[in-house]
């Protein structure tokens, strides 16, 4: 069969497929890009589809150049700036849709398929979950489907061919690519940073407290941190995860006091079996890192050095805008600052002047007990025996709040329990001051992560007893013990979706209730935190362990042995294959040709079996009943090779036995 | 500079490359150590692009983007591969190179057999001098394509074909792999014919003229209004169809005479050698498109007088070759 040879020719439907590739590329954008550069891209690529399906000439850089200069001022004046990230990739999407009315050459192809990789890449400053990779996927395949249609040089399969290919060539690589992603050396960035990209605005704790300010966080299903149990996991009541210390009242504010200076003996005593565990800190702005209380020695944060304060608040240097992950270690049982004094008392027990009349009269009256503890217990039994209420909305609060929350509303949340508990307290003449944090926890069972959300965010209370030290009082856990027993859910119902009562059963990720609901939400989020823990923040820690974990693994004689045998395997398969590539016929006559060659008749390149079995049967070399069964051999073989074909099924086994004739 | 390190590079590694410079003769495989590979501009621009993929992960910690950055290095990797697969293990055979005459294009069949089940695509070849290769051939399984390379003649004589390069670009273009064929085949150039040449020598001796008769046979000349049909030479005329450009002839007699002898010593010495056989390739060819019997001289070699494919392909071929080594 001759094939025609063809002229280089390209394809209208390469174009409309680069068109949707770059669609598909673009469509992520469109969630954060400013709605006339979405539309503008939008037009630009209908009008060059318009002109490849009609046939047009494309537009004189004449036309086009008015439109980018103008795009461009108007990135400049929506962001502000032409640099930064989000700038950035304004840019380059408008960069994109314009280059597809200005391609020509074959380069300009590379060229808008390499900057579409490029698109894809910044798509993940937006979103790297599980969704945005199986579209980085499809638009990978797509891509790849693209530059091959510009391949061809001939007849053009279908487009369903052409992504067999893209697709086949995508499931090789995908095992390399593992690979890579595993073993290729990671290192810590950034190796720079634009202005203006300190990442996005994340709830998280404040440095400050004032009522309402916490229950707000307590809506968001936010995870905070996620953190894995190297020992047994304490119980939820015991789980504190210490974040800022607030102590500077001033009337409606708790917030951090002015001076933090350090440079003193932190004084921890610490008793019992320590917890081990490692905590995955989601993205935020600030720079607090968490850990149980107490923990015994500074955790080690990769990447970031770490400062901890004399109220034992550990903070990072830098803000921890990405992912990190460390070890930590705690005792639950410690003597903090357990000594006869404490140096700075009074700074612990600053009120503000003019506030809260009443509550300071109260606190003042406790003084007339004589020990500490009887005025702690005092006030945690006024919270137990009064109808306090623990609620999600607490009412709206004037000008003296904690007067008004202890005796009108009676209802509030741990801030204003805290908060109340920490002024009476200090009205008392004992040290006190609010530490604010997470507490609880919920523990995976699929993958044993406990995930610590933004709704377990809590405000407890800290006083100084002398010869105890500071100790932990959580006034809420008086109030509403399921709090702290087993989390916000269980204390306190959520307001309904809309705020309509009546749908509050209809949302099926509602509560921590039904068991099949809890099932579901435990696997989605083993799977993301999965995601999270071995994608996202494959960290060279990370990296470092596991290819430990595979050394020791591999490296032993069972993996050398699976090794062999597979090679082998694949030895004998290919060996096969090739066999039956071979009629059977065919391959007895080679290896006839190559015994009567051993046997000095080698036959001769251009010589059909015949002309060999007429010089075979001249040959003085072989016997002469090798050489009657070669001839016959010959005979056979050319019959069947040549003649019409003829049905025997005997002639394998006659070509056999004439062949073991022939020594 | 670049040419001189290009040259340097080819002279160094013609010693290591496969029979470089050698005659591939009969069927070649191209196996492994054929192939060659590198990848194009394309290929660096992606290499470029995988650089700055990498720089934005890291610098940006983007988990994905790392995913990402190895999947199109992967991508890469597998497109080299497949790069090479397309050209890999073809077989390459000569096909015919007809014969031609000086000055026209000399033609080079080359049969390129895919045996694998492998589907190639966009199989480029030509010299490999060409700036740009002429020839694009899809190749499915089990099936051969045949490029015709056309090669420009200039003398007479054996011509054989420059080295042949077969390159791929396909499936994505980021890699060429190519491999160099030098066929062990070679055309046979005639002597261009002379244009303005003198008329046939015929009538022997030097008188070249004479007068029409109706004793012999003197070959074809055009019909003229006027010529009787039985003058009509028909066997000639079937054998030129007119509606490819034949035309009505009509047998020519003349009175007796001499047979006509095309002998190269009676040309005239002023004229130097390709001249001469330059002469006689033209009054080959006009003998031949009036069916005349002619005699061929040609120093030692004489041929008896005759007409037809046989006779013609001898005479033009000694003319080819004469003072040249005939290597077989």
């Amino acid at each position: 069969m001759k094939i025609p040879t063809t002229a280089l020719t390209r394809d209208k439907a390469d174009t409309l497929l680069l068109l949707a590739s770059a669609v598909l590329v673009l469509a992520p954008h469109t969630t954060h890009l400013p709605l006339w550069v979405s539309l503008l891209c939008g037009a630009t690529l209908a009008w060059r589809a318009a002109i490849t399906l009609r046939g047009k000439r494309m537009p004189p850089a004449l036309v086009l150049l008015p439109v980018a200069v103008a795009a461009m001022a108007g990135v400049q004046f929506s962001y502000e700036t032409v640099l930064g990230k989000d700038a950035g990739v304004a840019m380059l999407v408008l960069l994109v849709a314009f280059k597809m009315l200005e391609m020509h050459a074959r380069r300009d192809l590379f060229v808008v398929i390499f900057l579409c990789f490029f698109l894809v890449l910044t798509n993940f400053f937006y979103a790297q979950g599980i969704v945005s990779a199986l579209l980085t996927v499809a638009s990978v395949l797509l891509l790849l489907a693209t530059q091959l249609s510009f391949q061809f040089t001939g007849a053009v399969p279908p487009l369903r061919t052409r992504l067999a290919m893209a697709g086949r060539m995508l499931a090789f690589a995908a095992p390399i690519a593992i690979v890579l992603f595993v073993v290729f050396p990671r290192i810590h960035g950034p190796l720079w940073t634009l202005p203006g990209e300190a990442g996005g605005a994340r709830s998280g704790l404040s440095d400050t407290m004032a009522p309402g300010q916490m229950s707000n966080l307590a809506l968001s299903d936010e995870p905070a941190f996620r953190v894995r149990f190297f020992t047994p996991p304490p119980a939820q009541a015991r789980l504190y995860w210490r974040g800022p210390v607030l102590d500077f009242f001033d009337g409606l504010t708790w917030s951090r006091g002015a001076s933090q200076a350090s440079g003193r003996d932190l004084q921890l005593l610490v008793g019992g079996d320590p917890v081990d565990y490692e905590v995955t800190l989601e993205p935020s702005q600030s720079r607090w890192v968490f850990a149980l209380e107490m923990p015994g020695e500074l955790p080690v944060v990769p990447g970031h050095a770490l400062r901890i304060s004399p109220q034992f608040e550990l903070t990072a240097i830098d803000a921890l805008n990405s992912r990190v992950r460390y070890r930590a270690s705690s005792h639950l049982q410690f003597a903090f600052q357990g000594g006869p004094t404490l140096d700075d008392a009074g700074r612990w027990l600053l009120l503000p002047y003019g506030f809260n009349p009443r509550a300071l009269a109260a606190g003042r009256a406790l003084r007339r007990l004589a020990d500490p503890a009887q005025r702690v217990d005092a006030v945690l039994r006024q919270f137990r025996e009064q109808p306090f209420q623990y609620t999600l909305s607490p009412p709206r609060l004037g000008r003296h709040t904690v007067d008004e929350f202890l005796y009108g509303t009676r209802s509030g949340f741990c801030e204003h329990y805290a908060g109340a508990f920490v002024f009476l307290m200090r009205a008392a003449g004992i040290p006190a001051r609010v530490v604010t944090g997470y507490q609880g926890g919920e523990i995976n069972p699929l993958d044993g992560f406990m995930t610590v959300r933004q709704s377990d965010a809590h405000a407890w209370a800290e006083v100084w007893i002398a010869g105890i030290g500071w100790q932990r009082v959580d006034p809420t856990a008086a109030v509403a013990p399921e709090r702290v027993r087993r989390g916000l859910d269980a204390s306190v119902p959520r307001p309904p979706p809309f705020g309509i009562e009546a749908l509050r059963g209809m949302d099926p990720f509602q509560g921590r209730g039904h068991a099949w609901t809890v099932q579901l939400r435990h696997a989605a989020n083993a799977v993301n935190n999965g995601w999270n823990q071995w994608v996202l923040n494959y960290t060279p820690e990370r990296q470092r362990d596991l290819v430990r974990e595979l050394q020791r693994k591999l490296f032993g004689w069972p993996f050398v042995a699976l090794l062999t045998s597979v090679v082998m395997a694949l030895l004998v398969l290919r060996f096969l294959r090739r066999r039956g590539e071979i009629h059977p016929v065919d391959a007895l006559y080679s290896t006839l040709c190559k015994r009567l060659g051993q046997l000095g008749l080698a036959r001769a390149q251009d010589e059909g079996p015949s002309a060999y079995a007429a010089r075979v049967a001249g040959a003085a070399e072989l016997a002469p009943q090798s050489r009657a069964a070669a001839q016959e051999f010959l005979r056979r073989y050319s019959a069947w090779r040549y003649a019409p074909p003829t049905a025997d099924p005997r002639l394998t086994a006659t070509l056999k036995s004439l062949l073991s004739q022939v020594r | 500079m670049a040419d001189g390190l290009r040259g340097r590079l080819r002279r160094a590694t013609g010693a290591w490359l496969p029979r470089a410079g050698t005659l591939d003769a009969g069927e070649v495989v191209l196996r492994q150590r054929r192939v060659f590979i590198l990848p194009t501009r394309a290929g660096l621009g992606f290499a470029l692009l995988l650089a700055v993929l990498l720089i934005g992960s890291i610098n940006y910690a983007l988990g994905l983007g790392f995913g990402l950055t190895f999947l199109a290095l992967s991508c890469a990797l597998v497109d080299m591969v497949a790069t090479y697969r397309n050209l890999a293990h073809l077989a390459l055979q000569q096909g015919r190179a007809a014969t031609v005459f000086a000055g026209q294009e000399a033609q080079f069949e080359l049969l390129v057999f895919n045996r694998t089940r492998l589907a190639r695509y966009a199989i480029r070849a030509d010299f490999a001098d060409a700036p740009e290769p002429r020839h694009v051939a899809d190749i499915p399984p089990g099936v051969h394509a045949v490029l015709t390379l056309s090669a420009p003649t200039e003398g007479r004589g054996w011509l054989a074909p420059a080295r042949v390069k077969l390159s791929t670009r396909f499936p994505l273009g980021l890699f060429n792999a190519w491999s160099y064929w030098r066929p062990a085949t070679r055309a046979l150039v005639y002597p261009r014919p002379e244009d303005g040449a003198p008329p046939l020598p015929l009538g022997g001796g030097g008188s070249s003229l004479r007068a029409a008769g109706h004793d012999d046979f003197a070959g074809v000349r055009n019909y003229q209004a006027g010529d009787s049909p039985r003058q009509l030479a028909w066997r000639q005329i079937a054998r030129l169809d007119p509606s490819i450009g034949g035309a009505l002839v009509s047998k020519h007699f003349e009175g007796g005479g001499d047979e006509l002898v095309l002998d190269f010593d009676a040309l005239p010495r002023t004229l130097d050698l390709e001249q001469r056989l330059s002469r006689m390739t033209r009054w080959v060819l006009d003998a031949e498109g009036r069916a005349l019997p002619y005699a061929f001289r040609l120093g030692a070699l004489r041929l008896d007088a005759a007409f037809g494919a046989a006779h013609q392909a001898a005479c033009l071929r000694a003319l080819a070759l004469y003072g040249i080594e005939d290597g077989a």
